[in-house]
């Protein structure tokens, strides 16, 4: 059976990951799209769409909630979607702030820590937020249970791997034991000097002072005292979203062209996915160059002769070196996959032909779920 | 243009989305610039590794090494250049472990966002500078910067001009105005842009362009459109004639055209032996990169209507390994392309 489709009948979250420029959003929207066709209840959650495919979707604007494709965007596609497709894109500010009002004591703390300057800064900056955010957005969806299947897409990080690490980076950083000790006493003290009988507290304070400036250390003092209190809210959280990630609803794909950096990366990511005992589900070779036929192999001197003949001759010899070029980029192609084949068997991939068109509607995505889910690798005309 | 003008201003920012290519255009950029007897260096600021890949290394360190011949390559890990800038600004000494933890990076990092770019962008100042630094790396000539994605690329450069929501605050904010200066000026600093002729990638290029000139002042520099499908094709009347694939209904072929005959003919002329597969074969790839040069060329025609940047066109490598030889190929078409302008 296919890999994504068993995916698509059996679980209930789809991580789409992978390195930047592969195609993950598509992929995610295709596989969200095909569980519709198929009867699901199906969410996709964006990061970071294309104008056009957001728009397709109906996405007009950050609403940070699922709105429901219309379903004659699939009767103009000439399909009759048996469930739903409901798609989103997340905004990660205000998915932090709805984090904060409800592990926050009180609404005035909710408040006060929404419009700290240090809490903006986090929420928009700094590293790791982004994916966090996508996470819980993603478990929020999952409790609320109105979806069959969600997709979810991941951030364009630098590598794939990243996306794994930044939530863990983010909680560490807001839960630095360091950053308490040293700023709330800080904040109480009014911001003066003050005795400090740690010595690495001092030069932390002295130093962060004078590259910042003491107004920006009294709102991040601000930010943690505001925070006490919230710590275990959030640990449990971060618990549950992991548990969910590693549970038996929840599948990992990979998505990766057949270029040779992208392919090592996947395979990084792959044995990452296994080391973090995160359940890898398949993986989608995206945009492969076409093979056609075997490759005429010939001597160049006789491609030569051709190409000094009369019009027939002269075309003939350019469709020759058109194939020559393509079948040099198929082979290529090829022995990184091969590559790939070593380490994660056959039955476990899709492979997605590079498509004459591009996938920024909905016709195109429909295209690509249609490669996707093709049984034996050859396309199924129609998507249904 | 000039090659010389083109390189004229030492610093040489190399931008795009993910996945364009930035990393192979600024290493062709540096080819370029090391053939004209310059020494240049390479700085790799996301650490994607893919630049030492090119020239055959593991891994680059803070400090620059030699790629080869003329060329250098460095990343600049923010840890490092955050205690090169704390020194050479603050006269701050690496004296305690606080300072390089990760938390206090985190902490003052986010504290004011814009100072990780200030420290980076201050790290190409002091290579523009040709300030000394551990081990014997020369002073250069030309420094290329592999940046990252063009959306934090802006907020990068927008850091040392108190633009964006950054470095508003702080006794940073007022060191930095020097930065500025670097990188509006286009006698030091030009911005490139590497892009795919693709809905995304094209649509970010304009809005990066647009942001450039109207937001920051900076103005010049090149867009490269790279992967193009370059390889000629027969006329498309031509191919109609000869295909005779159209006609076989969705069976595939099934009535050869005399057009296909002649070709047939032909290539016996020349002493090669084509069958029906092998012209259903030539006949799609023909069809498939007709399709995809028109999805390119409606992307080309979006891009030079929407900035009035040149456009440099990059071909897309048949043999994409990425290897020496390819970025030495597209060096060729680069100086071809700098000289066409």
């Amino acid at each position: 059976m296919n890999p994504i489709a068993e995916i698509v009948e059996h679980k209930e979250v789809v991580v789409c990951a992978g390195s930047g420029g592969v195609g993950k959003t598509t992929v995610a929207a295709s596989i969200a799209l095909r569980a519709a066709l198929e009867g699901k209840r199906a969410a996709v959650l964006t990061i970071d769409p294309a104008r056009r495919l957001a728009s397709s979707l109906g996405l007009k604007e950050l609403t940070n909630k699922p709105t429901k494709v219309n379903r004659r965007k699939f009767t103009s596609a000439g399909l009759a979607p048996a469930g739903e497709l409901h798609a989103m894109m997340l905004d990660t500010k205000t998915t932090f702030d709805e984090v904060v009002m409800q592990y926050a004591p009180s609404r005035e703390q909710a408040e006060r820590i929404i419009a700290n300057r240090f809490y903006r800064n986090i929420s928009s900056t700094l590293s790791g937020t982004q994916e966090y955010m996508a996470m819980e957005k993603l478990y929020e969806l999952y409790v609320d249970g109105r979806y069959d299947l969600i997709v979810i897409d991941t951030p364009p990080t630098r590598n794939a791997l990243d996306f794994l690490d930044s939530p863990r980076r983010l909680t560490s950083f807001l839960e630095s034991r360091m950053l308490r000790w040293f700023l709330i006493p800080y904040m109480k003290a009014g911001g003066g000097m003050m005795r400090i009988a740690n010595v690495a507290a001092a030069t932390f304070l002295r130093f962060a002072k004078r590259i910042v400036g003491s107004e920006v250390l009294l709102d991040t003092a601000e930010f943690f005292a505001n925070l006490e209190g919230m710590y275990d809210g959030f640990k449990q959280r971060a618990g549950e979203v992991a548990a969910l990630l590693r549970s038996d609803a929840t599948s990992f794909v990979v998505v990766t062209s057949p270029a040779a950096e992208s392919v090592n990366e996947a395979l990084f990511f792959g044995a990452r996915l296994n080391e973090s005992g995160l359940p890898f589900g398949a993986l989608v070779v995206n945009r492969v160059h076409p093979k056609y036929g075997d490759g005429v192999r010939l001597k160049p001197r006789r491609l030569a002769k051709l190409a000094q003949g009369g019009e027939d001759a002269r075309g003939l010899a350019t469709l020759l070196a058109v194939e020559e070029s393509f079948m040099r980029v198929v082979r290529l192609e090829e022995a990184n996959l091969d590559a790939l084949a070593r380490k994660i068997p056959r039955h476990r991939w899709v492979r997605v032909p590079y498509l004459e068109r591009e996938a920024v509607d909905f016709p195109g995505l429909v295209a690509v779920a249609a490669q996707i889910f093709a049984e034996d690798g050859s396309p199924h005309p129609g998507g249904g | 243009m000039l090659l010389e003008q083109f390189l004229a201003p030492r610093i040489l920012i190399v931008a795009g989305k993910g996945g364009v290519g930035k990393t192979t255009v600024a290493a062709a950029l540096a080819l370029v610039a090391a053939r004209s007897g310059r020494r240049v260096c390479i700085a790799e600021i996301d650490r994607t590794g893919t630049l030492p890949k090119l020239f055959g290394r593991e891994a680059l360190s803070y400090d620059p090494s030699e790629l080869s011949p003329g060329v250098w390559g460095m990343e600049v890990v923010v840890e490092e250049a955050m205690a090169e800038y704390l020194e050479v600004q603050y006269h701050i000494r690496r004296i305690s472990r606080v300072l390089t933890g990760a938390h206090f990076i985190d902490y003052i990092t986010t504290a004011a966002p814009g100072l990780k770019d200030i420290f980076v962008l201050g790290k190409i100042w002091y290579l523009e500078q040709g300030r000394p630094v551990a081990g014997a790396s020369p002073k250069f000539d030309t420094i290329i910067v592999d940046a990252q994605a063009a959306g934090h690329m802006l907020t990068f450069l927008s850091a040392p001009m108190g633009l964006s929501d950054t470095v508003q605050v702080g006794p940073v904010r007022k060191q930095s105005d020097w930065l500025g200066d670097m990188l509006r000026n286009p006698a030091r600093t030009r911005v490139h842009i590497v892009t795919l002729l693709e809905e995304m990638p094209v649509a970010e290029t304009l809005e990066t362009t647009a942001a450039l000139d109207e937001r920051l002042g900076i103005s010049s520099g090149a867009v490269f459109a790279n992967a193009v499908y370059s390889e000629a094709l027969p006329r498309n009347d031509w191919l109609e004639a000869h295909d005779g694939a159209r006609l076989g209904g969705a069976g595939g072929l099934t009535k050869p055209l005399a057009g296909r005959s002649a070709l047939r003919s032909e290539a016996k002329a020349a002493g090669i032996n084509l069958d029906d597969e092998d012209f259903d074969a030539l006949f799609a790839y023909a069809r498939f990169l007709e399709a995809r040069q028109k999805v390119q060329r409606h992307h080309l025609r979006a891009l030079r209507r929407g900035t009035a940047r040149p456009v440099v066109e990059l071909p897309f490598l048949f043999s994409a390994g990425l290897a020496l030889p390819d970025i030495d190929r597209l060096a060729d078409v680069i100086q071809d392309g700098i000289a066409a302008l």
